[in-house]
């Protein structure tokens, strides 16, 4: 699909400028010469109000392999975050980002970023055990990140 | 024939042990009159099959695909959907026709969007209409043969959704939800859940997943849609016919999808292969048969026979890669496998079930376990295992500098200043003692045994990879030398090959007599193993031996006595086997419990 990949990234670009949900940012990164790299995502994700995640603008890289859409694109929290669906290297495990699973060539970088979490598939024992089993530790410490996250 | 023996004669080994006296007698005969007495004393066991022999069939992939189809036109037929639908259907259900045809007229609905065959719910129209539309959509390109312009022949009252181009003509022009294209040359597609998207992107989906994912049920791009598309959808996306309104592909691309047509055709047959358990794909590089073999179809049959089979070809195919080429041997090697499990392609005459257990035991390492159990022992205040290799009992742990006594095991000092207890027969103790070291040291011993001579017939066999070689020298010299022609010499080959198989099936032999129980049964087998045993190192001796040229006349005749005769001894050692096996006559030692439990209930423990 490497000719659809890049004229679709371009597409899903407009429209994002065109229209985002709030507070959510999402660009492709600025090589050194100033040229755009469209393979490669920075974007950031505000944490929902009402949540211990509020106040926070969490940083994500998104990369897109050369098949995309055919294959979901890689999502990386840059620094890692402590989340029960985030390994510990910062790489976003969901299903929606799984082509064998949930993975479909219509789902844009908007429906990535507005997808709920699930508890069921942990890829971070850390954070699932705590969430599991201390629920006021897991919440101070998403608060504690929340803090150290705020957008300067 | 048996009735001078004064054992009873009913008994199959019986006869057995006359046909060894008699064949013993016959060895000098040519391999013709060999196989006359053969077939004479075979008509008294009535049957001219030999019991190791399996039926089995070798299937091309296009037998397999014939088979789909029976199956397939089978559900049509009942179902009366289309044969698209009823492919998509019997692989949900792994092709069991009769549970999905029982679903089928239980819960129709279920049954359909489940193998995503029609979408939940449909809004548009009502479920039969939408089963209908279905129908329509595929019934004219059922067959993969068949021209999808004959689609235009049928006027079904809705139209054909994947012939979408007509909603194209809709007053918004088309935008293509995956690349967001919206020329106007556009060839939107779509199945039946109606998410349209333009051709190109359909071709490219579906490339990429049968290439990369090696996947056959391909759903709908949209998210959330399970649908997946029927094989006529996906021949008419990947190969265009004639005179469609989609755009030409250039032969770069038309080759690509060409490449995945059929890789999905094999994919299909895999899967199919997969589900049914009495077929089997052969597992040698790069061939693509498949071997039927209804009876080693279910698990509980594996107890009681070696379903050694061979898909009929021969060879691998010669890799790129200089390196990495196959040995001579292995290019004309007959494609033999075992039908019931992946262990040994040959281990006749034992049972998957031993085989595996016997290889499991040579792996593990609890012989290493038993060896420190019966040749060390354990200081009794550290725990650090002790090998004592001389000197005098007085030992000292050189770990936790405790003295103590190596007989008895308790402290020296006790030794040291009253006279020593240790010459004192403790009844209880020391026979408990006593007993735990030497049954441990038996059963190393005798496991030892076993599994020397089984990893000494393995490694001659693949020493008959040399002694091939050695001997093809040997038949050039020979044709040189005498007055032989290059036929006459083809004895040696013979001669080698049937060594070979013969030590294969001396090996296994020993895995099945350590797992023997005592008695008769088994030193009737061990008989019949000794006498195979005797004769193949016979051959083997003389096909090493020199050739001097006024004996090679002699040493023919010898050679050929010796291959006849040792081939007839294999056959005795694997009919007799397979025999017991079909009887139950065999009876195992305490080792194999699990396999003995097995035997008895007729039934496979799942991971066994």
């Amino acid at each position: 699909m490497s000719g659809i990949c890049r004229p679709r990234l371009a597409e899903e670009r407009k429209q994002w400028r065109k229209d985002h949900p709030f507070g959510f940012y999402a660009k492709p990164v600025k090589a050194a010469d100033g040229s755009m790299n469209l393979m490669e995502w920075e974007v950031g994700i505000p944490g929902k109000s009402d949540t211990p995640w509020e106040g926070g603008l969490y940083k994500l890289t998104m990369t897109f392999p050369e098949d995309y859409p055919s294959k979901p694109p890689k999502c990386k929290f840059a620094p890692p975050l402590f989340h029960p669906n985030v390994y510990p290297s910062g790489t976003v495990c969901l299903s929606i980002l799984d082509e064998e699973k949930s993975w479909k060539p219509a789902i844009t970088i908007k429906q990535d970023l507005l997808n709920d979490p699930n508890v069921l598939d942990p890829a971070q024992s850390e954070a699932y055990t705590m969430f599991k089993n201390d629920k006021i530790a897991y919440e101070k410490k998403i608060r504690q990140q929340a803090r150290d996250n705020v957008p300067k | 024939m048996s009735s001078d023996y004064e054992l009873d004669s009913d008994e199959e080994y019986y006869d057995d042990e006359e046909m060894i006296d008699g064949t013993q007698d016959d060895a000098s005969e040519d391999e013709m009159d060999m196989d006359d007495y053969n077939d004479d004393f075979r008509v008294d066991t009535g049957s001219k099959k030999k019991a190791y022999e399996i039926d089995y069939q070798s299937l091309t992939q296009s037998d397999v695909e014939k088979l789909m189809k029976q199956d397939i036109d089978h559900v049509v037929g009942i179902t009366g959907v289309d044969e698209s639908t009823a492919a998509l259907l019997l692989r949900h259900s792994n092709w069991n026709k009769e549970r999905l045809i029982e679903k089928y007229m239980d819960n129709l609905t279920t049954v359909v969007v489940e193998a995503g065959v029609t979408a939940p719910e449909p809004t548009s129209s009502p479920p039969s209409a939408r089963t209908h539309s279905v129908s329509s959509a595929c019934l004219p390109r059922g067959g993969s043969s068949s021209k999808p312009s004959s689609t235009a022949s049928h006027s079904h009252p809705p139209p054909p959704s994947f012939q979408a181009s007509s909603k194209s003509e809709e007053p918004e022009p088309f935008v293509c939800p995956i690349c967001f294209d919206d020329s106007a040359e556009l060839h939107p597609l779509s199945l039946d859940c109606g998410h349209l998207s333009c051709s190109g992107c359909w071709a490219a989906y579906i490339t990429s997943k049968i290439r990369d994912e090696g996947e056959h049920a391909i759903r709908c791009m949209a998210e959330g849609c399970a649908l997946v598309a029927p094989d006529p959808f996906i021949r008419n996306v990947l190969l265009p016919p004639e005179g469609s309104t989609s755009p030409p592909l250039d032969p770069k691309e038309l080759k690509a999808n060409q490449a995945a047509w059929n890789r999905f055709q094999e994919l299909l047959a895999r899967n199919f292969v997969a589900s049914i358990s009495s077929l089997k794909f052969c597992p040698y590089p790069g061939c693509t048969r498949t071997v039927k073999c209804p009876t080693a179809a279910s698990k509980s049959s594996l107890t009681t026979i070696v379903p050694t089979v061979s898909c009929g070809s021969r060879g691998i195919p010669v890799s790129e890669d200089p390196k990495s080429q196959p040995s001579a041997s292995l290019l004309k090697k007959e494609h033999k496998f075992c039908f019931g499990c992946t262990v040994e392609s040959d281990h006749r005459p034992v049972v998957c079930g031993v085989a595996k257990m016997w290889l499991k035991k040579c792996e593990d390492d609890s012989e290493t376990a038993n060896w420190i159990k019966s040749n060390t022992k354990e200081c009794s205040q550290c725990q650090s295992t002790i090998e004592k290799n001389g000197g005098c009992n007085h030992m000292t742990c050189k770990k936790c500098k405790h003295e103590f006594c190596w007989v008895c095991m308790g402290p020296w000092s006790e030794h040291g200043t009253q006279w020593y207890s240790c010459n004192r027969y403790d009844e209880k103790a020391g026979v408990d003692a006593r007993d735990v070291q030497s049954q441990s040291r038996a059963s190393l011993e005798r496991y030892l045994h076993y599994y020397n001579r089984w990893a000494n017939h393995e490694q001659s066999a693949k020493l008959s990879v040399d002694l091939y070689a050695k001997t093809e020298k040997k038949m050039e010299d020979m044709q040189l030398t005498s007055e032989l022609t290059w036929i006459e010499v083809q004895f040696m080959k013979k001669a080698v090959e049937e060594a070979e198989k013969c030590r294969m099936t001396l090996k296994w032999t020993y895995a099945m007599a350590y797992y023997l129980a005592p008695g008769n049964e088994k030193e009737l087998f061990e008989d019949n193993q000794r006498d195979l045993e005797k004769a193949v190192e016979d051959l083997s001796e003389l096909l090493e031996s020199s050739i001097e040229a006024e004996e090679i006349a002699t040493l023919r005749q010898r050679v050929t006595d010796k291959t006849v005769y040792v081939q007839k001894r294999n056959d005795i050692v694997l009919d007799d086997t397979a025999k017991g096996f079909l009887e139950g006559r065999w009876r195992w030692n305490a080792l194999l419990k699990a396999l003995k439990r097995m035997l008895r209930l007729k039934r496979w423990p799942s991971g066994f």
